[in-house]
């Protein structure tokens, strides 16, 4: 018998205000002991929803419309909270994306285990620390970091006690919702290598939430593809990766690539998510689909069989084979190779930070580097490397200690008051998260609106007619000018501020992550977007990113960031694909990529990486 | 370069995002109040007493300070009330009291409201020193003894009145409104969208009163609720200590007087019970609304 078993599950988010919206329908698998089994989909699926009913975590409005729960023999669907509570952490455990926000601040480490151990278990306060310690090396934290308090953690430390906290009582499964989304790519790698080695010794089964098929074919045996809060595939990990049966699956995956490949091309999904609290006719995902039947319109395809595989397609169901090609596709190409002139220029910049607790950091030493006329330049490293302090330092928001930053005749380290004013005109930023770059309050148009009068001293007539056109440029209807920040979705939020920097008519773009907080299925989209923009605008571009993928796709120059120093520097291609720092190379092995599970994963640099600070 | 055509064309698809349900001239904020019980109850109390205060002319059967009746009369079928030791009718000073302290819980709660905006906000945006200085200037008025101060300035002042007593509230009502609204500006400032306003080349000020500013508006109307409460309760207090202008018909002149008068001795109860009750239910009202504040500020104790 199963471990959990989901039948016919259905949850309904009612609220007084607004329609019900269906969350999750009619959705039945199950997960076996010792089992690891991924839970995939875009932002709205219906994944977290789906994983907190399966905790009875859920919250009004949303709750359990349909169909059962049965854990470990047991019927959870309609157990009160006392019933509950002996199940939650003793045999059914999690961790959020959150988790690591949701520790204790005034508690100690110890204390925190403590917590658990007393709640659940007789253990004698010196076992309990002889446990905690255990915990924490089994999740690669120095025991002696049982006495530390939750802030004086790195968000990767943070997110590994969590997981040791959620391990503590030995559960027989283990819910993970996005348990590394947020964090960067090398600590990310680093705690799903754990994750996956804990799994296989001792023996829990683990569901794995996330909206990145990459990781989750890497660390999943069996997969689950969800879409508009059903499921629409299920398949085993390897036959997913050989054969993806649901064209949702295969644009997902198309979202992969090896950058150090000698042709990288990367396809995204164009549209979003339809709106649950409608109703539709036919198959959810037939507005975005490439290979769109006639009956995909008319007829809801239900889960079947083909080959080793369910699948909820009618297309997949016609010709298990197709290979239609996906069209949003973006392959990088080389630019001119003629050398265009210096727009800004860096030199021997330095800056460093001093803090009461923590003395004086080198947030950036010794730094310099040029960003030319229709050229991308890529900064890569890890979080704390510098790459912000480095757009700060361009965009006069911080000034270095030592070294200039010259825009043609301007001295932007020395400007002040007016004059710095002035010259961010021509520098503009993009911003990594499009959901706190736009004011919540004010409608597209406010915001495309200030830069224009301010910078441009256009009339309002004249700034509405410009927004209409800067909205095109970005691949926005004009219509959007109306739109207030929360009626758009994460992309069309990242094109509005994208467009919101293309407003004063800079000559430098830095963009600041401006992939990473968005859907793996959307990225390739904006990447494609800023490439446009820098080719037809003629825009020196700072590209800043933690994901060499993107800079493969999208740089002409890469350096390579480490704590505040370039480890190396060069052509994208030459960088990339014949990369000679070691911490190039972590870098490359640290991105997600199920192309290369082939390889035994058990030896991948990244396992054996120290933990991040 | 081959994008292809097919991808340079796929901008989002604009027909699947559903716009938000028309709002009309609704604010937010008002819906929300309106979906809480309790809130319901005093704003439709709140509703009474302003019916109350904008129609006295129409209701009060007498002129309240015209003392041309008996003194000292019980409630009776003329005098629902009783009358004054001055032979004043109660009733009647009771609906025009209502006038009072509506516009003393106002203005006054607006001044504070106000002087807690423009201190709060430009300390915690600009940092630095102006913020040592400014919040230096709210601690003080923090420790300060408010009611004793209260006292004294109304006891000192040159002038005596409504406007006095509107006055000495605002000025030393604001402090806790203004801590609140730097802390709450302090974790907006670092936004992106701030940041975003900068390079855009928006000013300090416009930054501060159209940017951030409305995304703080539940505690805006938090600290107004809060401060019209103590504005009424404040006025009455000066008034019954004889520190307004004992000529002013207002509830705290009411209970001046019928202390003054011994109204507990000759048996007058209703002169004065009525103005306490009226108090009373008044700033009860405006309590019960403040359950649907919190809701403003709190999305989760909003009634789905």
């Amino acid at each position: 018998m199963s471990l959990l078993t989901a039948t016919d599950l259905s949850v309904t988010y009612d609220t007084k205000n607004s329609p019900p919206t269906r969350a999750v329908r009619g959705v039945s698998f199950s997960i076996e002991a010792g089992e690891c089994v991924g839970l995939l989909g875009e932002s709205g699926c219906g994944k977290s929803t789906l994983g907190n009913a399966l905790l009875r975590l859920l919250d009004k409005p949303a709750r359990i419309t349909g169909g059962s729960v049965t854990f470990d023999g047991q019927d959870i669907t309609a157990l009160d909270e006392t019933a509950l509570r002996p199940l939650r952490w003793r045999r059914l455990s999690t961790v959020f994306q959150s988790s690591m926000n949701s520790l204790n601040p005034v508690l100690t480490v110890e204390a925190q285990f403590r917590d658990v151990f007393t709640t659940h278990t007789s253990l004698t306060p010196a076992e309990i620390r002889q446990r905690g310690a255990e915990l924490l090396e089994m999740v690669l934290i120095d025991p002696s970091f049982l006495r530390f308090y939750p802030h004086e953690l790195s968000g990767g430390m943070k997110q590994r006690v969590a997981l040791a906290l959620a391990l503590a009582l030995d559960p027989k499964l283990v819910v993970l919702d996005e348990p590394t989304t947020g964090l960067d790519v090398v600590v990310q790698r680093s705690i799903l290598d754990s994750v996956r080695t804990l799994q296989r010794e001792k023996g829990f089964a683990v569901l794995l939430i996330s909206h990145d098929l990459g990781t989750v074919l890497e660390v999943a045996d069996r997969v689950l593809v969800m879409y508009a809060g059903e499921l629409v595939e299920e398949q085993d990990s390897a036959g997913m990766l050989r054969a993806p049966r649901h064209p949702y699956t295969r644009g997902l995956l198309g979202s992969y690539a090896d950058p150090r490949d000698e042709d990288v091309d990367v396809t995204y999904i164009p549209g979003r998510p339809p709106d649950l609290s409608l109703v539709h006719e036919g198959c959810l995902f037939a507005d975005r689909c490439p290979e769109v039947l006639d009956r995909c319109r008319t007829e809801a395809p239900v889960l079947g069989m083909v080959d080793t595989a369910r699948v909820a397609c009618h297309v997949a169901a016609a010709a298990p084979v197709s290979r239609v090609d996906l069209k949003s596709r973006f392959t990088p190409r080389e630019r001119p190779s003629d050398a265009p002139d210096d727009v800004l220029t860096i030199e021997g910049v330095r800056k460093t930070y001093t803090t009461r607790r923590r003395g004086s950091v080198a947030a950036v030493s010794d730094v310099s580097f040029a960003l030319r006329r229709g050229r991308v330049t890529a900064l890569v490293g890890q979080s704390g490397s510098g790459k912000s302090t480095i757009a700060k330092l361009i965009t006069g928001i911080e000034r270095p200690d030592a070294g200039s930053v010259r825009f043609g005749e301007t001295e932007v380290h020395a400007l002040r008051g007016r004059a710095l004013r002035a010259y961010r005109r021509h520098v503009q930023l993009v911003f990594q998260d499009p959901f706190s770059a736009l004011n919540p309050v004010k409608t597209v148009w406010q915001a495309l609106s200030r830069p224009l009068r301010n910078h441009l001293g256009l009339s309002t007539a004249d700034a509405r007619a410009r927004a209409a056109s800067l909205l095109s440029t970005v691949g926005l209807p004009v219509g959007f000018l109306e739109r207030y920040p929360h009626q758009m979705s994460g992309g069309q939020r990242q094109r509005v501020v994208v467009a919101r920097s293309l407003a004063p008519e800079p000559a430098v773009l830095v963009a600041d992550e401006p992939i990473s907080m968005l859907d793996v299925s959307i990225r390739a989209e904006i990447v494609e977007l800023l490439d446009e923009l820098v080719r037809k605008r003629n825009l020196a571009m700072l590209y800043i990113t933690h994901d060499l993928l993107s800079a493969r796709l999208l740089a002409d120059e890469v350096l390579v960031l480490q704590s505040g120093s370039v480890v190396e520097r060069g052509p994208a291609l030459s960088v990339i694909r014949s990369s000679e720092a070691a911490y190039t190379k972590l870098l490359l092995d640290s991105l997600p990529n199920p192309f290369a599970k082939t390889d035994d994963a058990e030896d991948s640099p990244a396992a054996s990486a120290p933990p991040v600070t | 370069m081959s994008i292809t055509p097919q991808a340079v064309a796929s901008a989002p698809a604009p027909v699947d995002v559903p716009l938000a349900p028309r709002r009309g001239r609704v604010p937010q904020w008002v819906r929300i109040l309106w979906a809480n019980g309790k809130s319901r109850v005093g704003l439709g109390l709140l509703a009474v007493f302003v019916l109350t205060a904008v129609f006295a002319p129409v209701l009060a059967p007498f002129d309240p300070s015209s003392a041309e009746f008996e003194a000292g009369l019980a409630p009776s079928g003329e005098h629902w009330l009783g009358t004054t030791t001055q032979g004043q009718d109660v009733l009647s000073q009771l609906i025009y009291g209502a006038r009072t302290s509506l516009l003393v819980g106002l203005v006054a709660g607006t001044f504070a409201t106000i002087i807690a905006l423009l201190i709060g906000l430009t300390a915690g945006y600009l940092r630095g020193w102006v913020d040592e200085f400014l919040s230096g200037l709210t601690n003080l008025a923090l420790v300060i003894p408010v009611l004793p101060l209260m006292v004294t300035l109304a006891a000192y002042a040159p002038v005596r009145g409504v406007w006095l007593i509107i006055f000495v509230i605002s000025v030393t009502g604001w402090a806790f409104g203004a801590k609140i609204k730097r802390a709450q500006i302090i974790t907006l400032r670092t936004r992106d969208y701030v940041t975003a306003a900068k390079l855009a080349g928006d000013g300090t000020m416009r930054i501060i009163f159209r940017e951030i500013m409305p995304n703080m508006s539940s505690l805006v109307v938090v600290g107004f609720m809060g401060a019209a409460t103590a504005a009424v309760g404040g006025e009455a207090g000066l008034e019954f200590l004889g520190l307004g202008d004992p000529t002013t018909i207002s509830w705290g002149t009411m209970l001046y007087w019928a202390d003054n008068g011994g109204a507990l001795l000759t048996g007058q109860w209703a002169w004065l019970i009525a103005p306490g009750l009226a108090l009373t239910v008044l700033v009860t009202a405006m309590t019960l609304i403040n359950f649907g504040v919190d809701a403003l500020s709190n999305p989760a104790l909003r009634e789905e």
